[in-house]
Parts: structure tokens; sequence; C-alpha cells
């Protein structure tokens, strides 16, 4: 597509190369087909196409964010979705990416969005924080239906409502993390919002490749990934997260062989994996964040390389979700299945496995309107394959279709270890599951 | 692009009475359906074919056939010009606005209302995708036959605004060839229903003439297309030939032959390398030109028909045949082909001609193709529907360089002059559009477009519905 | 001469050689123009599969060319002489003015779809051409398919251009006896829903069946599903949907002579040939409406029907008049479709129209289209709709 930028303006990287991203775009309209909110809402500015062609015309003409450019970027998920269509290859990611940053520097948002957004990004990517919050969200909770009352705080009651009723199990983690002899070595990590929501899952790769002979360290220091602002546009705070962590794993990796550094959250996996390039301006940490980018591994990516013995077939039906981080963020498609199918389970694909949960981050809280339409969606389609379980490789999934359907669902991980070895994951300990059509 | 093209001129009654338009549309359209903020209209300034942009008055996003109909009606009243879209995908610039018309976009209008079996029927709204028919009958063994390129994308509406065709048409036929009925909007807000289940529709062939009509001559909301039995299995396989003229030459005689296979696909070095960055299909990278030759049927059918084709690629010197082994391998080999267009946009900007000729003439015309891009400077890349004869060559050039742009155009406005010149068309199911409005003449006498003109007219008078495309401006009869 | 007549507003019934003279509403002209005398085929490549001929050339002709070369019409024009006992020569002009359409139009598509391209002469004594010579052309509108069936009542056809196919190496027929209407309209949409490329579903009930072919030696009601192609891919497809129909009734697969020899019959209706007296419509309603259809009427009135389109196209026999308005709402009843009057005499076609009428919103666009082409009315006026006298300043075009 044709662009016009004045050579000032292509003198910033970051304009220079939004403007090859445009470039490569022919204006094909495939994108729209495939994209949620498009699906959803029927307007092209809710669409990729249309979301390039407004960052376009603000970039173009060196425009501050404002309210009607604000409302369609906010909508997008950042599912990619497009980015797995687009034929041309137009890296949507960078550019939506670039225009977050470019809305968190010249717009300033209504005061009760401010405040939400302040409020997430002070407390999910803390542990602690976040654990004392699902605390406090468990008694707000009655309050949600009042403040779905009041437009602006809308996000407050969607935020309430995802809180699981329980208080999950805090899962210790298991003391040993070595194993001996041990075949290899990984940086496993912990994340920030998943072991407070579902401490179960790393507990359950911890056990898994331990037993394989994986030794899973644990370095000092590391903390959220940075995905939840980066998504919200605060580039600063997204960098800062991401030089901690490469701090950590560093020392880690620099002591002894490292082979990947595992994410069980998919979500983390594909901002983990973009370090290289969230960092490449920064001269200092630009070759450490392109090697961590190189050693980041989805957990499925890592086991399979595991030669995991084929088990015989078991009669447990599940429905695989497959996470846009997953398969659009990272490419990683057929490879969960088929673990789960060497395992022994049934396998089942849901119609329209491209389209996004709902969940997408901070999405199920910010846009909760979109976001229930397209869980019902989701789990409409899951729930048509008649499976005993779903499975997911991503937190913001489980957590999004779990709080829409009977059926449970749990991290495809927690069945691998539970298939080679592992206990029975908690969330299908009581049911009977060989009934097919759970209530 | 520096290229311009006449637009009528924007009624000067309209423009000043913008914002009271706005006000009326917004009431008729509750729940948002009108979209009117300056930033908010610039994605639809165009379509898929960018070498044209114009800003429209505000874009009408109706739920309803009553909606559209409230809102044409009151165009109609006020002489406000209205340009159907569907999902903009045209490659003619079908659906690109002027600064005195409401863009009425049926996106929101994709509901699938009925499947009907046991009669081969589906009823569904214009914006509903193509593709998505054939994947809500295709658990039940049936298919929606038209597939272009576009499938995954474009609208109903769209397709039978420009009579879509696609790479299986060659059996199949195009749009006009499986749709039995319409429920449509006239510009003065008349509904009318036209044909329906049965399988030929009362009086003139009305359904026929909206078909193909490029948003003239009314506003389709619902159709009723025939879906059908998909066939035991098919397989698409790769023909890789030393030149371009060699498989031209072996499509010809196969269809001499009398060998209809479902699709033939062409493709020069150009597009393959292109095709097969993007999908990894296994295309031959050392061929000249490649065919894809799909047959289907049971096992015994496809055999019987690959040995009568592989002994005509033969005698044309066929460098390597190759079957899709498996499911998989066959989808990707589509999936390369379908994505040509947009997989062009890696390597640069382009311009997708359109033309059809008599088999006879494929390897003529693709010569000519050849010397006209390389007496300009450009590359081009062909890839297309060979067995109908319906070319597309992608002239490649870069959009920012707007010497080259000019001379894309001026390729491909000589090459659809070889295409008439042949005995062929301008556009095999592209469409006009704004692209090629100014090529009419080298088709049609001024007597043949005053007469379609003149239907034309029978529809919409006064020339409000997507008005600026398919007919020249200069010398058209008035109403 | 059409500019002359144009200009005295002379009416003109356009024909071709008049086998289908009848089919339509009385034309009162005075004077009949005939194509009869443009005959020829002016170009036939056959690795192209186009034919160009002008309009008044035999079919006979043209069918005898397309054999030679192994080809045919792929809709498999029907002919109307039997049915209406008139004497000549079709011309492949009235074949595509009244869209005539065989048993294969369920699978290959009807006439219109075959049209790629024609010249006429308008109203104005103007000639013009439409579309063109190759299979895909959305170059401008589609008056090609407009004037397709159009009766002789939009243009004189001056030439026509059209597609031809492969004449299949092969067929067989699959033939199902004893079921009723409601059964056979089952078992051909099971068929229909085969991977196995049906070209040709018909049903003929008991009371028809003696009629159909002598060969059969039935008296009984046959269900009949033609499968096309090269013989080895026929042998597989019949054997798999044989399998499949199995379930409705005893199969039984004609050989390809026999099967000729009734789809021939079926085409043009030979058992409904032999009252003349009787009123004889032609119904085009969704193919599993078609039983229903008759069903509805036998509850009023004696008729007879036969179902080709997997039931979609019923030829009515009424026994007694016509009954315009009966079979008009029970098909109205069954879901939509329409009814042409295709025998009757002028007594019993007095006060009805015959062909459906149109909802007035589509009736007075209809009317709109005749007038842009025939701006002074002067082609065969009546035939297919009542006249409307355009008014003085309305004609569509200048100069």
């Amino acid at each position: 597509m044709q662009t016009s930028f004045t050579p000032e303006q292509l003198a910033d990287p970051q304009v220079a190369e939004s403007e090859k991203i445009l470039r490569r775009c022919v204006h094909c309209g495939f994108c729209t087909a495939t994209c949620p909110t498009y699906v959803t809402l029927g307007n092209e500015l809710d669409s990729p196409r249309g979301r390039i062609y407004l960052i376009k015309d603000m970039l173009e003409n060196d425009r501050p964010a404002d309210r009607e450019v604000v409302t369609h970027i906010d909508r997008c998920l950042s599912c990619l979705a497009c980015t797995t269509t687009c034929p041309s290859g137009v890296d949507y990611m960078h550019l939506i990416d670039h225009a977050r940053v470019h809305i968190e520097q010249t717009y300033k948002r209504p005061l009760a969005d401010r405040m939400i957004r302040g409020l997430l990004a002070a407390v999910l990517p803390y542990p602690a924080r976040f654990r004392a919050a699902l605390a406090l969200a468990r008694i707000a909770r009655p309050l949600a239906p009042l403040l779905r009352r009041v437009k602006p705080l809308v996000p407050l009651s969607a935020m309430l409502e995802l809180a699981p009723p329980r208080a999950a199990v805090r899962l210790p983690t298991p003391a040993l993390r070595e194993a001996r002899p041990a075949r290899g070595r990984v940086i496993l990590l912990e994340g920030c919002a998943q072991p407070a929501l579902d401490p179960g899952i790393n507990a359950a790769t911890i056990r898994l490749l331990t037993r394989r002979g994986i030794a899973v360290a644990a370095p000092k220091g590391e903390g959220c990934c940075g995905a939840l602002v980066h998504h919200m546009g605060r580039e600063p705070r997204a960098l800062d997260f991401a030089r901690r962590n490469i701090d950590a794993w560093m020392r880690e990796i620099d002591a002894g062989g490292v082979d990947g550094i595992l994410i069980t959250a998919s979500g983390c996996g594909t901002t983990v994996k973009d370090y290289g390039h969230m960092l490449r301006h920064d001269p200092l940490y630009a070759d450490m964040a392109a090697r961590v980018s190189a050693l980041a591994r989805d957990i499925t990516e890592y086991l399979s390389t595991l030669e995991l013995e084929t088990l015989p077939k078991r009669d447990l039906v599940v429905a695989y979700h497959s996470a846009c981080s997953l398969q659009h963020g990272q490419k990683i498609t057929a490879l969960p299945k088929a673990l789960l199918k060497a395992a022994g389970f049934t396998v089942r694909d849901p119609a329209e496995g491209h389209l996004c949960c709902g969940s997408a981050g901070t999405y199920n809280i910010l846009q909760p309107d979109i976001s229930a339409t397209l869980k019902q969606r989701k789990v409409r389609h899951l729930e048509a394959t008649k499976p005993d379980v779903i499975a997911a490789g991503n937190i913001g999934c489980l957590t999004q279709i779990g709080s829409g359907t009977v059926i449970p669902v749990v991290h495809t991980v927690e069945l691998l270890d539970w298939a080679y070895g592992g206990p029975k994951p908690a969330k299908l300990t009581g049911k009977t599951l060989d009934h097919p059509d759970l209530p | 692009m520096s290229q311009t093209i006449a637009f009528l001129p924007p009624r000067a009654g309209v423009l000043s009475q913008r914002a009271q338009i706005i006000t009326d549309l917004s009431a008729l359209l509750p729940d948002g359906g009108l979209v009117h903020e300056a930033r908010e209209l610039v994605p639809f300034e165009t379509d898929a074919y960018v070498a044209y942009r114009q800003l429209p008055l505000a874009v009408a996003l109706p739920r309803t056939t009553q909606e559209v109909s409230d809102v044409l009606r009151y165009c109609n009243r006020h002489g406000i010009p209205v340009v159907p879209r569907g999902a903009g995908t045209s490659l003619c610039g079908g659906a690109i606005p002027q600064p005195d018309a409401v863009v009425l976009g049926l996106s929101r209008m994709s509901a699938i209302l009925d499947i009907d079996l046991e009669n081969r029927v589906a009823r569904v709204q214009a914006g509903v995708t193509n593709l998505s028919i054939s994947e809500t009958v295709g658990p039940d063994g049936f298919f929606y036959a038209p597939d272009p390129s576009s499938q995954l994308a474009c609208t109903i509406g769209g397709n039978i605004g420009m009579n879509s065709g696609g790479a299986h048409c060659l059996k199949y036929g195009v749009t006009t060839n499986n749709l039995l009925g319409v429920t449509m909007v006239l510009m003065d807000g008349t509904v009318i229903t036209l044909g329906g289940k049965h399988l030929d529709a009362a009086g003139y062939d009305l359904l026929g003439l909206v078909c193909g009509s490029e948003g003239q001559l009314g506003i389709v909301t619902e159709a009723t297309v025939r879906i059908l039995a998909k066939a035991e299995g098919a397989r698409p396989v790769l023909f890789g030939f030393a030149t371009s003229q060699e498989a031209g030459a072996c499509v010809a005689d196969v269809i001499g032959a009398g060998i209809i296979p479902v699709a033939i696909e062409f493709m020069d070095r150009q597009a393959i390398e292109i095709c097969e960055a993007f999908a990894k299909a296994g295309y031959p990278l050392h061929v000249g030109a490649l065919l894809i030759i799909e047959v289907e049927g049971s096992e015994a059918e496809m055999e019987a028909m690959l040995a009568a084709i592989v002994t005509i690629a033969r005698r044309h010197g066929v460098m390597t045949v190759r079957e899709s082994q498996s499911a998989t391998e066959a989808a990707l080999i589509w999936k390369g082909r379908k994505s040509a267009f947009g997989a062009t946009g890696r390597i640069a900007d382009y311009i997708c001609m359109d033309g059809t000729v008599p088999l006879g003439k494929l390897s003529h015309v693709l010569q000519r193709t050849d010397e006209i891009c390389t007496a300009l400077g450009l590359r081009v890349a062909n890839v297309f529907h060979a067995g109908d004869g319906n070319m597309h060559p992608l002239i490649l050039f870069d959009a920012n360089n707007l010497e080259k742009a000019a001379k894309a155009e001026e390729a491909g406005n000589e090459i659809l002059k070889v295409c008439v010149e042949a005995g062929g068309c301008l556009t095999g199911e592209h469409g006009v559009g704004i692209e090629k409005r100014d090529l009419m003449r080298f088709q049609f006498s001024d007597v043949d477009l005053a007469q379609q003109m003149a239907v034309r007219y029978a529809f919409d008078p006064d020339w409000l519905l997507n008005p600026s495309k398919v007919f020249p401006l200069e010398g058209r009869p008035a109403a | 001469m059409i500019r002359h007549a144009a200009g005295v507003r002379m009416p003109l019934s356009l024909v071709g050689s008049n086998t289908r003279a009848g089919l339509g509403n009385r034309v009162e002209a005075d004077m009949v123009v005939t194509s009869a005398g443009l005959a020829g085929v002016i170009d036939y490549d056959p690795g192209e599969m186009v034919m160009t001929a002008k309009a008044g050339t035999p079919l006979s002709d043209i069918a005898a060319l397309l054999d030679a070369n192994a080809q045919m019409l792929a809709f498999e024009p029907v002919d109307h002489r039997g049915i209406m006992n008139t004497q000549g020569e079709p011309t492949i002009g009235g074949v595509f003015l009244s869209n005539a359409s065989g048993p294969r139009r369920l699978s290959a598509g009807a006439a219109r779809d075959s049209l790629l391209g024609l010249r006429f002469v308008n109203g104005r004594g103007e000639a013009i051409r439409a579309g063109g010579r190759v299979m895909k052309n959305v170059t401008g509108l589609d008056l090609v398919k407009l004037l397709a069936g159009s009766h002789g009542t939009l243009g004189f056809v001056t030439e026509v251009t059209f597609r031809v196919l492969p004449r299949p190496e092969t067929e067989a027929t699959i033939l199902l006896r004893h079921l009723d209407d409601a059964e056979a309209s089952q078992a051909m949409a099971a068929a229909m829903a085969q991977a196995a490329d049906v070209s040709g579903a018909a049903h003929i009930p008991k009371a028809l069946a003696n009629g159909i072919s002598d060969s059969l030696g039935t008296a009984n009601a046959v269900t009949a599903l033609r499968l096309e192609g090269l013989s080895a891919s026929v042998e597989v497809r019949v054997t798999s949907l044989a399998a499949r129909l199995s379930a409705f009734a005893p199969v039984e697969v004609l050989d390809a002579s026999t099967s000729t020899r009734l789809w021939h019959a079926v085409r043009d209706v030979a058992p409904l040939q032999a009252r003349q007296d009787r009123p004889l419509w032609r119904v085009s309603v969704a193919p599993t409406a078609g039983h229903r259809l008759v069903a509805a009427l036998r509850q009023h009135v004696e008729i007879d029907a036969l179902y080709d389109w997997q039931g979609g196209l019923v030829w009515l026999e009424m026994s007694g008049e016509p009954l315009a308005d009966v079979v008009r709402r029970a098909i109205a009843s069954v879901g939509g479709g329409h009814a042409t009057l295709i025998r009757a005499s002028d007594h019993q076609r007095s006060g009805m129209s015959a062909f459906e009428p149109e909802p007035e919103p589509v009736a007075a666009l209809s009317a709109r289209i005749k007038g842009k082409l025939d701006p002074a009315g002067i082609f065969s006026p009546g035939r297919m709709a009542p006249v409307v006298r355009p008014k003085a300043g309305s004609m569509g075009m200048t100069g």
C-alpha cells in the first residue's frame, strides 16, 4: 500500500518500522474474516484492515490519538488471527504495539478508564498483590451486578466476576526441582497471575519434567514477563519487566547450560519470544534479549523434544482450545494435540478454532461485552464436541472458558503430567469421567 | 498513486446538507449503525483496489432489509448517491465511494437463515462470507461451488454484484449459475423478491440481470444459493513445464480433448516463487510454469482422468507431475494458489488484470503480456484460471514510485486491449468497477453501452446507485 | 424495418419457426417477423467448446454438427412439438428465447446458463451486441440473460453464441419401480445428496408409466436417476448409488440406449402428448414441493403429473379447465414457484395469463425494462405480460 511519510518522520526508527509494515499491506481484506471483533461487530473499523488504516492515518499525519482511534484500537484483542491469515506477511503485532505506545503517549483517557488501567497495571503483574486482590474480590463479588449498571465501572464488575469463587489451593512448589541423573536443565517462568489463579499448572510442569530427568531452575529476581503492561502501551514499564527477567535468566544461563526458558502461559511466551525485538534499540540489552528470546519455548514445544512414549488409549475426550498466543502468536498448532493424543487422550477440535475466546490478557476486564460474546461463542463450539474436559495452554483462556462452562478446563500440561504418572488434575477429581455428557 | 480518474461531480446540495443527513440517517440506524466521524471514514475510502481513493459522506451499517429500505428511500428522496459494500475485497474498486455518497455496508447482515439439504439450497443474508456457507454445510457432505480466491472474506452480496467465479467454476459455473433467488431493495426503497428455491424464476430473467450488475440496480440483502453434494474425493495434481507457452498449449489440448477437470490453474515462475514462500505447498521451483489440475470423484474416476491428462501433458514436454498425497497437502496447494494476490504483497505492490481469452489464444496473450511489461520495464507474475481462459497478470510496481505506478496502469490497459482483440473480454470475474470503466469502449460500441445504461436506468433513473462505476461518464445517455 | 415499425408503432410478433407457437399469451400483431431466414453456423471451434450461429439455424443442424464432434448442448433442449402439437423445425434462437431446458438442467444448468453472447435488434432498430464468446465474462450488464427466455418481447435476436460440452462417453439409468410420489421425492433427494453426479432425476407415476417407453415393459410407476461420464466412472457410481437407493425399492439398471430413449421421452414429456384437448401446465417449485403440490391439487381436481428435476419441474395435465387460480394458490401454499400454461384452447385461455403474474413492483420493473429495449412496445406485445402503453417522453434512450 502506498504511504506518505516525510524523511523527517522516517528518521524515527519506530515510524520507519511501521512504515515498512504498512507497505506490505495490499488491502486485500482477508484479515477481516478471521478477526473476532469484526465477526462480532461487523464494522470494518473494528477489523485489522480498518485499524491498520486508522493507524496509518494517525502516524502519517503525526496526530495525537483521539477518542475514535482509541476506541477501535482498544477493541483489538491482539489475538493475531489476522497475522496467521495475512498472505502478505503484514506484521500487525508490532504495528499495533507501536499504536498503543503512541496512544499512551498522546492521549488522555477518561478518569475511570485511567483508574482501572492503573489498578490492573499495579496489581496483576505482582503475585502477592494479585492474591490479596483475589481474596478481596471474593468478598466484593456480590457487588458485581451493581457495578455493571454504572457504565464506566463495568470493567470492575467483569473483574470481580472473573475471580475464581474459591481460593485456589496453594500447592507447595515441589522442593525437589533437581533431577538425577539430569538429562537437561531448563528455566521455568513462574509467571505472575497464573500461580495466583492456578498454582497447579507449574506444579504439574515441574513434576513432569523432573520425572523425565529435567532439572528446573528457579532464577531469583524473575517476575512478570511484561505482557500485561505492554498491551496497555506502557512501554517503559514493559521493558523494565523484560530487563529484570533477562538479568535473572542470564545469571542462570551464564552459570550453566540451560536448554530452554519454558513458559506455561502462552500469552507470556509470545512476549518473551519478542524480547529481542522489544529491546532491539537498547544497546546494553539487545544481544542478551535476543539470546533469551531464542531460548524461549512453550512447554509443549519442549516436551515434544523429550520423545515421550505413546500410551494406550484412554476413555477420555479432550476438546483442545488453541490459545491465540499459541496458534497465532507462536504458530504452535499441532504440537499440543499430538502430545495429548500420544498420551492416550481422544482429542477433538472445536469449530472456529481460530477465533479468540475473548480473554486476551486484560481484555475481558476492559471490554467485557465483546469478551462475553466471544466467550459464549467459544464455549458453544467447545461443548458441541461433547468433551469430558477442555484443555488449553494459557491461563487467560482457562479462566475465561472456565467461567462459562461446567465442563472442567485444565492446562494441557496437567493432563500430560497425569498421563505420565502424576496425580489426576484437581479439577477432574470427583467427577465421573466416563460419562460424556456432563451436566 | 498519481493516477486520477473522473468521478461524477459531487452534488452540492448533498454536501451542504451533510449535518442534516447524518442526523436523519442516524435516526434510521439506531445502535451505532452510522459511521460519520472524519477519522472513522478514512478506512472506507477504498476497497482492495487502492489506486483511487475517495472519502464517503457517511457509512451506513444496517442490520435488516427494512433498514436498508429505509436508508435507500431516504437517499432516493434527497438525491444522495449510495455505494454498496460487502467485505471491501473488490479488485476493481467496485466499492470506492465519493464525497457525496453514503456507503451502505452489509457486514452486519451475516446470518445464515435456512439450510435446506433436501432441496440443496441455502438462504443467507448478503453479508455472509462465501466460505462460511461451505463451512456450514460441509459436515453434511455439501458445498457452495463458486470459490473466488477471496472466499474467506468476500460476501455473497459482493459475489452477486460481481458474478464472482473462482478456480472451480470450470466445472460448476460462476455465481449466476448457482444463484436461485434474492431479496433486493430498489433505490426507491421497494423490496422485491426474485426467484426462490425453484430452479428457474418466472418472467424476465431479472436474477440473471442483477447478478454481475455491480450494485447498479439495487441492493441484495438475502440470497438463495444452490449447494451441491461434495465429490467422493478430490486431488490437485501439479504439472510443471519449462515454459508458459507449453503449459498454455497443454490446457487448450486437455479441454479440446473433451476432458473437463474441476479446475485448471496456471502459475508462472514468478508466481510460483511468491506462493511457495507463503504457503510452503511444495510447488516445484525449477519449472517455468505450473498447472494445478484438480480431478475429483472416486479413486477409479480420478485415475482414469489423470491418465488421460498425463498423456496430453507428455506431448507438451511436461517436466514434473506430482499428485498431492494427503488432504493437508491438497489444502496447502490450494491455500498457496488462493493467497497468490495477497502473497505478492510480500515483494511488491501490484495491480491485477482479469481479462478472459479463448483458450487457443492463451499462449499468444501470455507472450504479449510479457512483451508489454518488459517494454515498460515492469515485472509481471501470472497466476490464473487457465481452464476457462481467465487471466490474472499481476503487474508489479512500487506504489511510492509514481512514475512506475503510471506505467503499471498503462501496461494493464494494453494487456486488456490484447485480450479483447483476441476475442475475449475485459473482465472475467472481478468486474469493471472504477478500474476498467474507461476501457469499456474497447469492447462495446456506444450503442451497446447506451442500451445497457438504459436498462440500468429502469432501476435507478438518477444514477444514485454506485455512481461513476461501470459506464464511461463521457457521452452517456440521459435517463 | 424495425425502425419503421417503431415509428408507426406497428406491433410485430417475433418468432423463430413457431414450434412453440401458443407458448404465452395471444399477441396482437400486425405482422409476424421470423428469424427462420437467418440460418447458418458462423463459428464453431470444438476445442473452445463454443459455437456461434444465426438465430434461425435449425436445431437439428446444430445437433448434427455437435454430434459429429462428440459434443452436445448441455441443457438438453426440450422439444415442444409433441406436447403442443406443432410442426416445423425448432431454431436455436427459439431454444434460447424460450429458455427451453430439459432434464440435465438439474446438473448442467439451463439454456440461459449456456448462452454466452448474442446480437439483437432493439425496438429502435439499433443492432446491439451483448456478452461475448468466453465463459467467464462480467463486463457490463448481462443483457444476455435478460434476453434469454424473453420470448421475443425485448428484441429481435439475430445471432447467438453458446457454450457446448463434450458428450458423455456413456450413460446409465437406475430405475426404481412402484414408488408413490412422496417416496419418489425422498429417493430422488437421497440420490442428489450423494457424490454420484446425477444428471437426471425424474418420476413418472403409475398413471403415465405406459406412455414413457415401451421397452421398460411396465405399467407401474418408475423413478429414474441418470448417470453419465466415462464408462469406468459410471460403473463405479452406479454401484454406489444403487447401494444407497436399494433401501427404497429393488434397483434396476438400464443400459445406455434404453436410458437415452427414456430421457428423450422425459425431456419431451411423451406421456402427456396424447390428450391434446387437456390443458397442460409447466410448474416450477422447490424439488421436494412437487409432490406436495400435486397432492394438494388432487383434493380439488383430477390431474396427471410428471416430475422432472428431482420433482422441481412438474408437468401438470388438467382434466378439464386450466384453473389458473387454483393451481397458483396451490403453488403458493407449498412454498412458492410459478406456473406457465403450455397448452390450452383459446377459450380456456381467456381471462388468464399464461405466465405467472408478477407482484406489482416486479411487474412494474419488468415493464420499465421492456420500455428501455422496446420503447414503442412493438415486440410481441402481450405475450409475456399485459400491454403497458408507454407514456410519451419516457422512452429509454436518446438518439
